[in-house]
């Protein structure tokens, strides 16, 4: 049986490895050398600095800005995508009519790529012909914010635009965890004397427990990352007041040529999310569930 | 404790009546079993109880209590289902306490109750295990526990022994038993084992297509059917059913089923005598066919003249597939009976056990 397994086992594993060595482990490991480098992008031979790039980072008030709204992000995001996408899954398994029609309404943003999203979105906060100012005047208010151009409301209306767009699929998530849910335990439960709040916080939640771990790891992870969304609705601006990790290497690498600095940003984002991954992986640990 | 009163319910899923017209009174302390094929209603009869269904029509009462709109936590009642519908994510103790918890009960008074009702099931020692460690007679023992402890007027029990092995069912239906004589309450259990229903059951509801047949003791039951539903359904092997013809010669009634003919004892004349040369259906058990060799006293013999056609030793008895004509039926004879398959035999009847139906409405005539 186990006589010439690795004949079998290598020609299977080889292909995957040598790809995965190919195109993740060596980008990683080019990337760790180029953050300890200057280097301009262009030129054959990055120069050895050592750890210097990491010390500018650390005295760098751009990159404390960026880090500060990544975190921002990550305070307010996942927790109020989870808690919107629970609550509309809740409400759509609880028979409602036309509750398929909504799943595929609430799903709708999940489908359109990020650039489509965030372009979308620019037009609706557009402070003269955006349809959010428009129903703003509508309803009477006589000078309604200019939603990205002002500092104060710019992170809040890019966030929102995050939310609108990640609810639906975690909706349809927990939908499907839901409906996997046995109903004998609902009914056991009302028998038990269980009002709505208690079905919730004693039979779905926890049975729930982990869809809700992975989706705060995805949630946290793409707090983290929001350079997509933030690139094309706003870049950054207004000045600085949206910029995140991700903008701000991008900004580094490709308009000031600093490669090796937008490495060192993005190492430390690496390692940033690595540990954010493992914290909320721990923290959040259960026993598994199985019924 | 209470009784219960089911007043005309009436439930439909669609165009689908899962229970017609049910009346029926329980009464207080008593174990009823409702039993009857899978589609019978059995389930939604109990649901309704529960609040787990809204009947369309009529009124269920818990004691004097009309509940048809009180919501299941507040009619002080306990279900087991057949699932056992164990909260995975929770303890035995939880399972057990849940119900209590939500209800405020102070801690040590929960804590007390959980103990004892883990002592009287045997489960002290796996109060701090999850159901997924639990083997299926465990769970369902703290299903059971669960239902205990919250002390309630009336007992529902969906199938609960359904998901158990042949000698655990035996085992757990004398538990049952003996719970109830203990706890002293109003159970009500569903099931589609007749065996179940027999040994358990104070009183037996038996449904059919939502339909209630027949409500009684479990002997009287088994003597008295109603019908050929229940005749057939109640017992095992079911009761022999012959097409027949009532026939009256010289001031006798006979049964005549063309291969056959048997007399009908003096004390059923008088009530079968408006029957006389009309179609019947006649009505024996497995049990009250005896093997020729074999006659217990005391029996009002006819014999049936039949050919064996499968002989199946059951250790303390035997049960043979006899031919009249090509009409098959089962005697379950005495276990010294010699016979082999392709013998000839005749089947001695004990008539005094025979049952009558009228052929157009399966009613048994009395």
């Amino acid at each position: 049986m186990y006589r010439g397994k690795y004949s079998v086992i290598i020609p299977f594993l080889a292909p995957p490895l040598i790809l995965y060595a190919v195109f993740v482990l060596y980008p990683y490991a080019q990337a760790m050398y180029v953050s300890l480098t200057h280097w301009s992008g262009v030129s054959p031979t990055p120069q050895f600095v050592g750890l210097r790039n990491f010390a500018r980072l650390v005295r760098d008030d751009y990159f404390w800005n960026a880090l500060s709204h990544n975190l921002i992000y990550l305070a307010v995001l996942p927790a109020s995508i989870l808690a919107l996408g629970f609550f509309f899954a809740f409400l759509l398994t609880q028979g409602v009519r036309g509750a398929g029609f909504y799943r595929i309404v609430y799903f709708f943003p999940q489908v359109m790529s990020v650039v489509a999203v965030g372009v979308l979105w620019s037009f609706v906060y557009h402070p003269t012909l955006g349809l959010l100012n428009g129903f703003l005047r509508l309803i009477g208010i006589q000078n309604p914010p200019v939603w990205l151009g002002n500092p104060s409301t710019a992170l809040l209306a890019v966030g929102a635009v995050v939310i609108w767009q990640a609810v639906g699929f975690y909706t349809v998530f927990f939908i499907a965890g839901m409906e996997s849910i046995p109903t004998t335990y609902y009914e056991a439960a009302r028998l038990d004397g269980a009002t709505g709040w208690h079905l919730f916080r004693h039979i779905t939640l926890p049975l729930l427990w982990e869809n809700v771990r992975v989706a705060a790891v995805f949630l946290a992870i793409g707090a983290l990352d929001m350079f997509g969304i933030v690139q094309t609705m706003t870049e950054g601006g207004p000045s600085r007041a949206t910029d995140v990790l991700g903008t701000y290497l991008y900004e580094n690498a490709f308009k000031h040529s600093q490669f090796g600095y937008a490495t060192a940003i993005a190492v430390t984002l690496f390692v940033l999310v690595l540990a954010l991954s493992l914290l909320v992986m721990r923290a959040t640990v259960r026993e598994t569930v199985e019924y | 404790m209470a009784s219960v009163t089911y007043e005309h319910v009436t439930k439909r899923f669609g165009d689908v009546v899962a229970v017609n017209d049910l009346t029926i009174h329980i009464e207080d302390k008593e174990f009823l079993v409702f039993v009857g094929p899978s589609g019978c209603g059995k389930t939604t009869s109990l649901r309704l109880l529960a609040g787990l269904e809204e009947a369309d029509e009529g009124n269920i009462y818990i004691g004097d209590r009309l509940v048809n709109d009180v919501p299941p936590k507040d009619r002080d009642i306990a279900m087991v289902f057949q699932s056992y519908a164990l909260y995975p994510h929770m303890t035995v103790y939880d399972n057990m306490a849940f119900g209590l918890k939500l209800r405020k009960v102070p801690k040590a008074e929960i804590d007390r109750r959980v103990r004892e009702a883990a002592a009287i099931l045997g489960i002290e020692d796996l109060l701090d295990r999850k159901p997924k460690q639990l083997s299926g007679g465990q769970r369902q023992r703290v299903a059971v526990g669960r239902a205990i402890v919250r002390d309630p007027q009336v007992f529902l029990m969906d199938e609960p022994l359904s998901n158990l092995d042949a000698k655990l069912r035996v085992q757990t239906r004398a538990e049952l038993t003996r719970l109830h004589q203990r706890l002293e309450a109003t159970f009500i259990y569903v099931t589609h084992d007749q065996v179940e229903a027999m040994t358990m059951g104070t009183r037996i509801a038996v449904l059919r297509d939502g339909i209630l047949q027949q409500v009684d003791t479990p002997q009287r039951l088994y003597d008295y059917p109603i019908n050929t539903f229940v005749a057939g359904f109640i017992g095992s092997p079911a009761m022999n059913f012959f097409p027949a013809t009532l026939v009256q010669e010289n001031g006798e009634l006979y049964v005549d089923g063309g291969t056959f003919r048997v007399q009908v004892p003096p004390s059923r004349k008088e009530a079968y005598l408006p029957y006389s040369n009309r179609e019947v259906i006649f009505g024996i058990r497995p049990e009250d066919c005896h093997s020729e060799q074999f006659v217990p006293p005391g029996v009002r013999e006819a014999r049936v003249r039949a050919k064996i056609d499968v002989v199946e030793l059951m250790g303390s008895e035997i049960y043979l597939y006899c031919l009249t004509g090509n009409k098959q039926f089962i005697a379950r004879v005495d276990p010294r009976t010699r016979v082999e398959p392709g013998d000839e035999m005749d089947i001695v009847m004990n008539m005094d056990h025979m049952h009558l139906f009228d052929p157009q409405t399966e009613m048994a005539i009395r």
